[in-house]
């Protein structure tokens, strides 16, 4: 009954009018960051800090949370609209969600995201209130060994992930892997490949290479191909899903959220790992793979499922432990630093309104995100019928600024710049980018992880297989790996790759 | 927020074109930034944040805070060092890794000592010394006696190659006559997680991150740095009662400017910032840091980089830390 206690303390500050107007600021803020391309939830956050000074703590961080997790349902919207991810975690969208927007069914691949998102953000409050003890003890378990497991587990997703030849996406992997190691190397402090350049210090960003490569490589594609547009239907009956891609859509919902849910509690797994995750599996259930890259309706709702439960249990080890598992959660121990609140394991007991109020306000906002974001539907497929010549110059100054804003350096635009030009090469020779992203997100954690299970284990291997979490985690590789190769799998992957 | 930011540009190029370079101590002509070279969150971006406001009443001109992360705070300290020297462009960061900086970057873009100018120092908070319960020690004397009987057992987390925490690892290993491992994370934060989930055994970290953990006694605390022991940990001694070297390692966040800047400009500043941290709202916000104000001469801030660039470095070069 405890539980049902705290909800209702939870509600009850998160229904206060104050609070339910600072979330509804915050998710419409969200929204908005996440529909232009690059300016992403860490410097918007960074930039509100000093204005939630004078709030109530309950309020800043509703506030601010919402601008997090609405910035997941925006972040969609670029990506299936015009192949964009602002967030790395809509890089996945692009894959299938692009692809419906190009079939004229950018408004149930759009309707679709949202309703996902708001799916997996009303499961994912309910698995946080239940299950962050546990959940947060889960994470604790989780040491540089069993992080080096999951990371195996992830990069083998990358390779299922591609369509096309295996050869390719390898080596597109094993490309990212390796622009992955430049920088200062965490474990010796030596730095790698940076030709003496401090801006290359903290190695390449991954904003900049994941725009240059997806959105600004396919602007360039499509500006030596006449402009021939898919007719955008304006009929509400074609914007709203119909009742098959609902039910194509409905299981791989689940499946997402249940896999976004429980990798957003690892610290440090990313934004990367769920939407990479639940797409790999999705394409891995399909009856028919081959449709995947190609416009899957299941492509587009596990991915958007598995990134809004991802962003919403990454609350679990800041509200329970204090312990941040990505960047913006940093900020936001910053924010209730500002507040007076010492961040750690006893703010949930000494602080049980706050918590419980921004778990409760999370479920009020995705229902206001939801009620913002169908309505919308129609207008933002009306985007699509701005001629190129406005469009384009827009998107690329959007992302000029996004990347500039990222850590106020122009650096971070030539990168942005330089990517744009290697993934257009990429699109001409006929390489998916998504693999080597995969590779330059995961390559250093996978390095970082296990060298520093090495050093911690005298250099002794054998700890993979002894610590229990992760010989599950390896296991499942090893099944993976066996399943791939058999003869029957073989032969299914070559007769849908002859389509 | 960005229509004002172009207002804020368009005044500044307004008022640079009518008033050129007449910078003095009574006139701040443009807006002034506060680099902080580090991601937003974290204690230098909160303590700029908390002294902007008011040292633009100050000033009479917007303050900006402007943060420009990387290379350990490098590409932010280079920019500043690298600007007009006319105390418009300032630079708040923890002056414990400018002082290390010299000896762990051998190809430094800029000169820690001459090519910025000390305003003041703004801040000190202790480091706790704290191990997961799971190692048999409740203070120093247990922790060094484990540490002897069972050499290169306990590894000791640290927020990066180089980081103060780090040198204050090789420091006590040193004189202790004991042997860790030294295991770097990517910050503060993660290392904490790594010693409360018991992946490393030993942190020395700031008293705000850790504290939490001991009081809540995932963690146990086994000595702090700096002159007394802390109010909320009584029990735990001081570096300097346990004979433990570096007692004035933690976080020193230090304010600075461009070298060459007039030193009555800088003066003014320092007055600016000493009269900012007396303020007791900014002395309230200080101590939720983890530490408390140091108001002080900018001399004083210069003696302290030039007494630590040499000892601490003595300890890199020692110990062998290289960054390249």
């Amino acid at each position: 009954m405890e539980l049902f206690d705290n909800l209702l303390l939870g509600l009850s500050t998160a229904l206060q009018l104050n609070n339910l107007i600072y979330c509804l600021i915050g998710v419409v803020i969200g929204t908005a960051i996440g529909v232009l391309p690059g300016i992403g939830p860490i410097p918007t956050v960074a930039l509100l800090l000093p204005f939630t000074f004078g709030l109530e703590p309950a309020s800043a961080l509703i506030m601010l949370a919402g601008i997090f997790y609405g910035a997941q349902y925006g972040g969609s919207t670029t990506a299936i609209l015009v192949n964009v991810p602002g967030e790395t975690s809509s890089v996945v969208t692009c894959l299938d969600g692009h692809e419906m927007a190009k079939q004229g069914r950018a408004g149930p691949a759009l309707a679709i995201a949202a309703i996902s998102s708001f799916f997996a953000g009303t499961v994912a409050t309910v698995v946080i209130a239940v299950l962050s003890l546990p959940l947060a003890a889960l994470a604790l378990r989780f040491t540089a060994v069993e992080y080096f497991s999951l990371l195996v587990l992830g990069l083998f997703a990358a390779v299922i992930l591609a369509h096309g030849s295996v050869a390719k996406s390898l080596a597109m992997v094993f490309l990212g892997l390796l622009i992955g190691t430049v920088g200062i190397d965490v474990n010796s402090g030596i730095a790698r490949m940076t030709f003496g350049v401090p801006a290359l210090a903290d190695g390449l960003d991954f904003v900049p290479v994941a725009m240059g490569m997806f959105g600004l490589a396919e602007i360039i594609a499509n500006l030596e191909r006449p402009e021939v547009r898919q007719v955008v239907s304006q009929k509400l009956r074609d914007l709203i899903p119909s009742r098959a891609d609902l039910k194509a859509a409905f299981p791989a919902m689940v499946r997402g959220t249940f896999i976004g849910s429980a990798l957003g509690v690892l610290p440090g797994g990313g934004a990367a790992l769920p939407p990479f995750t639940a797409y790999a599996l999705e394409k891995k259930l399909a009856k028919d793979p081959s449709r995947f890259g190609k416009g899957a309706i299941e492509g587009v709702a596990g991915p958007e499922a598995a990134n809004n439960a991802g962003a919403q249990t990454s609350f679990i080890p800041l509200l329970t432990l204090g312990i941040p598992a990505n960047a913006l959660m940093a900020l936001m121990i910053g924010a209730l630093m500002m507040q007076g609140i010492q961040p750690g394991p006893q703010v949930m007991t000494e602080q049980p309104a706050l918590v419980w109020g921004v778990i409760a306000s999370m479920w009020t906002g995705n229902l206001m995100l939801l009620i913002i974001n169908l309505p919308l539907v129609g207008l933002w497929v009306s985007m699509l019928k701005i001629p190129y010549r406005l469009l384009f110059p827009a998107i690329v100054l959007f992302c000029c600024i996004g990347t500039y804003g990222i850590s106020n350096s122009a650096f971070n635009v030539w990168l942005m710049l330089g990517c744009a030009v290697v993934g257009y090469f990429f699109i001409k020779v006929g390489v998916e980018p998504a693999p080597l992203l995969l590779g330059l997100v995961l390559g250093p954690q996978l390095e970082e992880n296990f060298r520093r299970a090495m050093q911690l284990s005298d250099g002794d291997p054998s700890v993979f297989l002894t610590r229990p979490i992760s010989a599950v985690l390896l296991g499942v590789v090893a099944v993976m790996l066996l399943a791939m190769l058999s003869p029957a799998v073989l032969k299914t992957r070559k007769e849908a790759l002859a389509e | 927020m960005s229509l004002r930011l172009f207002k804020v540009a368009a005044t500044a190029l307004a008022l640079a074109a009518l008033a050129p370079s007449l910078a003095s101590a009574q006139q701040f002509d443009r807006p002034v930034r506060i680099v902080v070279p580090f991601a937003p969150g974290g204690t230098s971006d909160i303590l700029a944040r908390l002294i902007a406001p008011k040292l633009s009443e100050a000033v009479g001109q917007p303050v900006v805070v402007e943060n420009k992360p990387g290379a350990a705070g490098n590409i932010g300290a280079d920019a500043v060092a690298k600007a007009k020297p006319d105390g418009h462009t300032l630079l708040l960061m923890d002056i414990g890794s400018l002082a290390v900086a010299p000896s762990l970057f051998p190809d430094l873009t800029y000169n820690v000592e001459n090519d910025l100018a000390p305003v003041g120092m703004v801040m000190f908070g202790p480091y706790v010394l704290a191990v997961n319960p799971s190692v048999p020690a409740k203070n120093v004397a247990e922790l060094v006696a484990y540490a002897k009987a069972n050499p290169g057992k306990l590894a000791v987390a640290n927020s990066g190659v180089g980081a103060l925490n780090h040198i204050t690892a090789v420091a006590l290993a040193r004189d202790l006559g004991i042997e860790w491992k030294n295991v770097p994370y990517k910050g503060g934060a993660a290392a904490s997680r790594a010693v409360v989930s018991d992946e490393s055994n030993v942190i020395i970290n700031g008293a705000t991150a850790t504290l939490p953990f001991v009081t809540n006694k995932q963690l146990v605390g086994i000595a702090v740095t700096g002159e007394e022991r802390l109010a909320a940990l009584p029990d735990v001694e001081t570096f300097k009662q346990a004979k433990l070297p570096l007692n004035d390692a933690g976080t020193w966040q230090g304010l600075l400017t461009t070298g060459k800047t007039p030193p009555d400009v800088v003066a003014k500043l320092n007055a600016e910032l000493n009269k900012i941290l007396a303020l007791p709202e900014i002395q309230a916000k200080v101590a939720e840091q983890g530490g408390a104000v140091r108001p002080g001469t900018p001399e004083a801030v210069k003696a302290w980089l030039t007494t630590n660039i040499k000892s601490w470095g003595d300890i890199v070069r020692a110990a062998d830390i290289k960054t390249n």
